[in-house]
């Protein structure tokens, strides 16, 4: 069952097609990379998926419902409710402490609840450094709390754009376990990456190019 | 948690964890609301302190006698009741009566008065040498000094000739049985020569006393003896010498002298002898002031009750009271209202010139405060402008995460409302200060402290911090979530 299916997406900005004609489709619990030079169209399909722009043609079905056509307000409550951000440059508020991060996104979504964050900071590997400011974190610390705070409202899928781009290898490696977990767990991940080796723990990549799908990869070594 | 809990949660951390961006707002604001509040205490403060100041212009406020009534000072007193002791500057009685030199043909109005007073009601009178501190002591007008060449330090005798009547019906009525009357008139080389006179049961003269002390002894001297003075005895006013009594023989000038002041004797409560009625005054200073004042000469009351043998009588009384131009309408009313026969009136060239400047002055601190509180706004907004591109990043990773514009616009206004109630605190108090300052240094007295200030100065931080906020929330909400992808 397909939780996120793009039909015919294009985007268009002025004579430059960013998005050409653009099919896929992502399954329920499936972790799928999508790879592509600088220029291919990653973005701005990243921004379409994660509910931050619309395409310009097609139709784009998360969960069943086509959210090509929506206000920018309704957009907004579906990326609140369905979707969590991962992102290259971690982006914490940078005066609000590991935990308070968190319960930002809880803020946003529900209610705030110390308790749930601090298990969720405990996931990643964190709970001691709860009352720390991302200033006193590493990157690949960092990188971990935003793995929580993705997760933390249960979302349908997760979307990582370039998350290991900042860190080095061994960060980059507890990063990819939690999501080989998290894939466990049966949570769907998009992973937006130009690096063959993280593009290599998802099941499938999407090879973009000049705005359209070049080819895909079946991962036969997935799980092995 | 609640959501209140976390929205203040990070509001505040936003504040105190990012403090030296916010220090710049809080200053600004605080700075904004210090002047702020410290311009609104001078504005109230303006008329009690101007009220002062005013005082130093003379005298607001006189008290005179209603129709047919002789003013007096138990009178004035008890008018005096109705208004407020603490808001009375000065109270200045004056008697205003001719004087005459002894030596000269001169003479010129004197008023007895209470000096202590008069540098109360009048701070802008300038002496030469200072003001007469007790009997026989005169201030003189520097009119009156260059006509009759008097400088500090020397003499003058000056000597109380009551007023002529000239209506013959007025003198007739003075002459009542029993009454004893009192009168002077100028004898030899004008020299004067008192009379007083004790009439009988019908009206007739029972005993007449002359002093003619003033006079050339072995001629007028002579018409105080008993062999002149008895030659009136059983006489009824008027007389005319030579008819009804005959001149003391060598002394024609003085004996006329000596029927002109019977004939127009006034009555009196005590024989007034030439001793009482003439003093010799020490000069102690010169009284320059640019009015009319320089046409007079000053002595003090006791000296004037003793001249006139009139104790206690008073022709007006100046007062000086700090009020404001409603407070002194009420008090004349009140003066009024003690029915004491004395009718107060406001010197309007003084009232009506303190309610202008006032007024002006009010509306200037308002302009004022106008002002600063544009630039206040201009500048907070200014701070949370940049506040805004400063934390772009921030704010587009909130809306990524869900955030609708409405807590953005929450958010931020909540951050400066939060900035305008500790800006509003700080200038309060420091407003109160600033106040403090402007007001010594300005007005030379300390003001007072204004509780309701406090909760004004705080709202209107907040308000203006609020509406500063308004131009850069707009920005907020524009920003696009999307930039958070882009690895800026």
């Amino acid at each position: 069952m397909s939780l996120l299916e793009l039909k015919n997406v294009s985007k268009i900005y002025g004579d430059l097609k960013a998005l050409d004609n653009v099919s896929i489709h992502v399954d329920k619990g499936e972790w799928v990379a999508i790879m592509g030079p600088s220029g291919s169209g990653k973005s701005t399909m990243m921004n379409i998926i994660g509910c931050m722009d619309k395409p310009s043609l097609g139709e784009v079905l998360l969960d069943g419902v086509d959210i090509s056509k929506e206000s920018s307000k309704k957009l907004t409550d579906i990326r609140r409710d369905k979707i969590g951000l991962i992102f290259q440059q971690f982006h914490m508020v940078n005066y609000l402490t590991a935990v308070e991060n968190i319960m930002v996104s809880q803020y946003y979504h529900s209610m705030p609840d110390e308790q749930e964050a601090l298990e969720a900071l405990g996931r990643v590997g964190l709970r001691e450094r709860a009352r720390h400011l991302p200033s006193q974190l590493s990157g690949g610390e960092q990188q971990r709390v935003c793995v929580a705070r993705a997760l933390i409202n249960h979302p349908e899928l997760i979307l990582a754009d370039e998350p290991t781009g900042n860190l080095d290898e061994t960060n980059e490696n507890i990063v990819l376990d939690l999501f080989a977990q998290l894939h466990r767990e049966g949570t769907t991940l998009i992973v937006v990456t130009h690096d063959p080796e993280v593009a290599e723990a998802a099941q499938r990549t999407i090879v973009l190019e000049h705005g359209r799908v070049a080819r895909e990869i079946i991962n036969e070594n997935f799980g092995k | 948690m609640s959501k209140r809990k976390m929205y203040l949660r990070m509001i505040t951390a936003s504040l105190l964890r990012r403090r030296s961006r916010m220090l710049i707002a809080l200053l600004s604001i605080g700075i904004g609301a210090t002047i702020l509040s410290g311009l609104v205490t001078i504005y109230y403060d303006v008329p009690r302190q101007m009220s002062a100041q005013f005082r130093n212009y003379g005298a607001n406020m006189i008290l005179l006698p209603e129709d047919g009534v002789q003013l007096t000072r138990d009178r004035v007193e008890q008018a005096m009741a109705a208004i407020p002791g603490d808001s009375l500057v000065g109270a200045t009685p004056y008697r205003y009566v001719r004087l005459d030199m002894v030596s000269r043909q001169q003479s010129f109005t004197t008023a007895g008065t209470d000096f202590e007073q008069v540098q109360k009601t009048s701070p802008y009178f300038h002496v030469e040498g200072r003001y007469p501190e007790g009997r026989r002591e005169i201030l003189v007008g520097k009119e009156v000094a260059g006509t009759i060449g008097v400088r500090v330090g020397g003499n003058m005798e000056l000597t109380y000739k009551p007023a002529v009547m000239a209506d013959a019906q007025d003198l007739a009525a003075q002459r009542v049985p029993g009454a004893l009357l009192g009168g002077s008139a100028e004898g030899y080389n004008t020299a004067l020569v008192y009379v007083s006179a004790r009439l009988d049961d019908e009206g007739k003269i029972a005993a007449v006393e002359v002093d003619a002390s003033l006079q050339t002894e072995e001629f007028g001297g002579r018409c105080a003896e008993p062999e002149f003075t008895n030659r009136f005895i059983g006489k009824t006013l008027p007389l005319t010498l030579g008819e009804d009594v005959d001149a003391m023989s060598g002394a024609t000038v003085t004996s006329e002298a000596v029927v002109q002041a019977l004939n127009t004797a006034v009555r009196t409560e005590k024989a007034v002898t030439a001793a009482d009625r003439t003093i010799n005054f020490t000069v102690t200073g010169i009284l320059e002031t640019g009015g009319e004042e320089e046409a007079y000469a000053f002595i003090s009351l006791a000296d004037m009750d003793a001249m006139t043998g009139e104790a206690g009588k008073l022709d007006v009384t100046e007062l000086s009271v700090s009020a404001t131009q409603e407070q002194l309408d009420a008090y004349v009313q009140a003066v009024a209202d003690e029915d004491a026969g004395v009718a107060a009136r406001l010197v309007k060239r003084v009232t009506r010139s303190e309610t202008t400047v006032l007024g002006k002055l009010q509306a200037l601190v308002f302009l004022v405060t106008a002002v600063v509180l544009l630039l206040t706004m201009i500048c907070v907004s200014t701070t949370m402008m940049a506040v805004v591109s400063e934390r772009r990043r921030e704010i587009g990773l909130r809306k990524a995460l869900g955030a609708s514009d409405n807590s953005i616009r929450g958010e931020f206004l909540g951050e400066g409302m939060f900035l305008g109630l500790l800006g509003g605190v700080l200038g309060a108090l420091l407003g109160f200060v600033f106040a403090q300052v402007v007001s010594v240094n300005v007005f030379g007295s300390s003001i007072m402290f204004q509780p309701l200030l406090l909760p004004i100065a705080v709202a209107v931080s907040m308000a203006v911090a609020a509406a500063s906020c308004l131009l850069p929330i707009r920005r907020a909400v524009a920003i696009d979530p999307a930039l958070v992808l882009k690895g800026e």
